[in-house]
């Protein structure tokens, strides 16, 4: 939508504009506040420079492994709770107390469990995912209309296609929305670990940085960080939506 | 004491003593899990620092709540007050919402330093953008009837916001100030455990590095309780203001 | 002796980039103390017009007087307004409700107790006083809210289909309680509806306007002698009438 666009150039503009008033004026101790050319050329060089690279690559795959093995556990028992509603009755409230918890204050056990390698952030960012894409696939099931199941089978819909003609479609949305979800806080659990404890990865990096005060770095990296996280949170919203008004579509018909 | 209450006690201590009896039985590494008398001995020995570092997490939680509430809802109340400004601002705080406000941090710390102030202005900014986004929605929510008929009897705009608006956006506002009050607790004892100089999280991380795991574990019980009650709290509070939002929409045509 | 003056009306505006004419040349008057009705088709910009009455929008020519005064903005203390929902504060009592455009007046509290109470006794509700809005029935809110349109002493009520969303029966004996309060305060009351029923069994004078763009296109004085009874909807004479303003309103523009 043209607003959210607009909206978007404007804070831009307030943002970087700010920003490059507060250093022109020297509002700011220079120190604290370098000028943004000199961030995105270092930002910039970060790209071209293969260690940091190598740390970028670490952490992606410590949060593509976590996701990837969160989210088909998550659907499924979704699922299954959804169609043994007795297992839900059971499950719910543990599942909920879980999410009344914040799962990040139980970094250091895991710290203690798993130490601070690649496992451990890995593990981390399961628990995060995994228990937001569960309430989120359950409700997608529980929101299917008995009403529509009844009907196909009526008209003699076998069980493979109810699955996938009928759940499939009703439950997409939702579920999309528990995806991106999910990823998000994958990604705040894997970043929190490494900025907590660990050898490598970009929280690791951004942490030393702000600890040795190395500004221009820290800010590179929080804007590098920044983007990446908004392309793909706005993707996964891209594809929710189109999923959503295509469904929408095809049940009108 | 009734029955149903004497069998949960019952239940709860058979799991402590369950509990106990996997630790020393060296199934699970007393490294890993801590023993309910590890934990116990732990709460004896250094009691009066946990109760103070406490004491620092629920203070610095307090300011930041205030802060995040006043803030979160004013900015709501303004920008949900027209069509065209929420609808260009709440998409961006949708962006902003997407990042990871964690990597905000060590710039905080290396502006702020490691002292509560950090930890504070983080807590505000972690429930900042939850409370203002619901703030935005419940008022725009906000039928346009109850403006057409503030207009009619000549309320000015001020009045229109305040008496009328805001307690039609109160129920969507509240469900808000859920969400993003528990990003603060969050936020404020997860920087605290990143790098301060107290606190709940700080006691907890140092214990850790010392592997002293009951002492670790009694830590995570306050904090667990700190958030906790905090939801709890709000959960009564979303109850009681949800009452009325139900009231508002039933139905008894008689 | 006319109270409100309409002149060559015309309201336009634009939706989706071309100009929609929502008003065509509307001329009318209504004389104080009468109950005038206006009848159409939907979406002949019935509601246009009472915003326009209202002082709520903007004619694009023409103008609307009450009084003598042109009208340009809400005059809550000469044109009091009943809408089809009625818009009640949830959270407010049903005197409470009556009282708030006192309320906002600075009106002292005795005083606008005392006048409110009156009212919610004149619709019938003095019982239900401390009832709140979900306590309450469909038809007895709209009783609140016209109770609440009384509360300023206005000259003139607007009504826009304020029983529109009741069922038949509710409907009909709110019409005939309607006519009790109007013969009881002797306001002027301009009343918007779909229902020829409703517009005859009502009113002295029936206004019957086009389709879009809407202009009037038939004056009917209603003869039957007051008060009415509602066995008068089921005479000849009521019948004749009404396929009388169905022809106008049915005819292809020219």
């Amino acid at each position: 939508m043209g607003a959210a666009l607009a909206g978007h150039l404007i804070f831009a503009a307030l943002l970087f504009g700010g920003w490059e008033l507060a250093v022109r004026f020297a509002l700011v101790d220079a120190s604290l506040l370098p000028p943004l050319p000199q961030v995105c050329a270092i930002l910039w060089g970060f790209l071209h420079d293969g260690a940091f690279i190598g740390d970028l690559e670490l952490t992606a795959t410590e949060v593509a492994v976590a996701f990837l093995i969160a989210a088909p556990l998550a659907i499924s028992s979704g699922f299954l709770l959804g169609e043994r509603l007795h297992l839900a009755a059971t499950f719910n409230p543990v599942v909920h107390l879980v999410l009344a918890v914040p799962q990040s204050i139980f970094l250091p056990v895991f710290i203690l469990a798993f130490g601070i390698g690649f496992l451990e952030k890995v593990l981390f960012g399961i628990t995060h995912a995994y228990f937001i894409i569960l309430v989120n696939s359950f409700a997608a099931v529980t929101s299917i209309p008995p009403a529509l199941v009844a009907a196909a089978r009526v008209f003699g819909a076998t069980r493979v296609q109810v699955y996938t003609r009928i759940y499939l479609p009703a439950m997409l949305p939702l579920i999309l929305t528990g995806l991106r979800l999910g990823m998000i806080l994958c990604i705040i659990g894997v970043l929190l670990a490494e900025m907590y404890a660990s050898r490598r990865g970009i929280g690791r990096l951004i942490f030393g940085w702000g600890e040795s005060y190395q500004i221009p770095e820290l800010l590179a990296g929080i804007l590098l960080v920044s983007i990446l996280t908004i392309i793909v949170n706005e993707a996964m919203r891209l594809l929710e939506l189109r999923v959503a008004r295509f469904y929408r579509s095809a049940a009108g018909s | 004491m009734k029955a149903r209450h004497i069998r949960t006690l019952l239940i709860a201590a058979a799991a402590l003593a369950a509990w106990e009896l996997i630790v020393r039985s060296g199934l699970v590494s007393p490294i890993i899990l801590a023993a309910p008398s590890d934990v116990f001995l732990a709460a004896k020995k250094d009691g009066a620092v946990f109760l103070r570092a406490f004491l620092i997490t629920v203070t610095e939680i307090g300011v930041a709540i205030v802060i995040a509430w006043t803030l979160g809802i004013l900015f709501g109340l303004i920008v949900g007050s027209s069509y065209l400004v929420a609808a260009a601002t709440a998409p961006v705080l949708s962006s902003i919402f997407a990042i990871p406000l964690i990597i905000l941090y060590p710039l905080l710390m290396a502006w702020l330093g490691v002292g509560p102030l950090s930890k504070v202005v983080f807590g505000v900014l972690a429930g900042f953008f939850p409370i203002a986004l619901t703030t935005i929605d419940g008022v725009r929510a906000v039928d346009r009837g109850y403006l057409t008929f503030a207009r009619s009897i000549g309320a000015t705009r001020l009045v229109t916001n305040t008496l009328i608006v805001f307690p039609l956006a109160l129920p969507a506002i509240v469900a808000g100030l859920r969400i993003g009050t528990g990003l603060v607790v969050i936020g404020v004892i997860v920087t605290e455990m990143l790098a301060s100089l107290g606190g709940l999280g700080y006691v907890i991380s140092y214990h850790r590095s010392l592997f002293d795991t009951g002492h670790v574990y009694f830590g995570m019980a306050l904090a667990l309780l700190v958030a906790l009650g905090v939801n709890a709290a709000l959960t009564r509070l979303d109850r009681r203001i949800g009452h009325w939002r139900l009231r508002q929409h039933a139905e008894c045509d008689s | 002796m006319p109270i409100i003056e309409v002149t060559g009306l015309a309201k336009d505006f634009r939706s989706g980039g071309a100009v929609v004419h929502a008003l065509r040349d509307v001329t009318f008057s209504v004389d104080e103390g009468r109950f005038v009705t206006l009848v159409g088709p939907s979406g002949c910009g019935k509601s246009t017009l009472l915003a326009i009455m209202a002082g709520l929008t903007s004619a694009t020519r023409g103008e609307a007087r009450i009084e003598g005064t042109p009208i340009t903005a809400p005059l809550p203390d000469k044109i009091g307004m009943v809408f089809q929902d009625p818009t009640l504060l949830p959270w407010k009592s049903a005197l409470a409700n009556v009282e708030f455009p006192l309320a906002l007046r600075h009106v002292d509290a005795t005083a606008r107790r005392k006048r409110c109470t009156q009212l919610l006794d004149l619709v019938g509700l003095s019982e239900f006083a401390d009832h709140y809005p979900h306590e309450l029935s469909g038809g007895m809110r709209q009783r609140v809210a016209i109770a609440r349109g009384l509360a300023q002493d206005p000259r003139l009520i607007l009504m826009d289909e304020p029983f529109a969303a009741l069922d038949e029966q509710i409907r009909t004996r709110m019409g005939h309680d309607l006519l009790e309060i109007w013969e009881r305060t002797g306001k002027t009351i301009f009343f918007i509806t779909h229902s020829l029923t409703e517009a005859i069994y009502l009113s002295d004078t029936v206004l019957v306007m086009s389709a879009r763009p809407g202009s009037i296109i038939g004056t009917l004085t209603i003869d039957f002698p007051r008060p009415r009874d509602l066995d008068i909807i089921g005479s000849e004479s009521f019948g004749r009438i009404r396929n009388r303003i169905w022809h106008l309103i049915s005819e292809p523009q020219k």
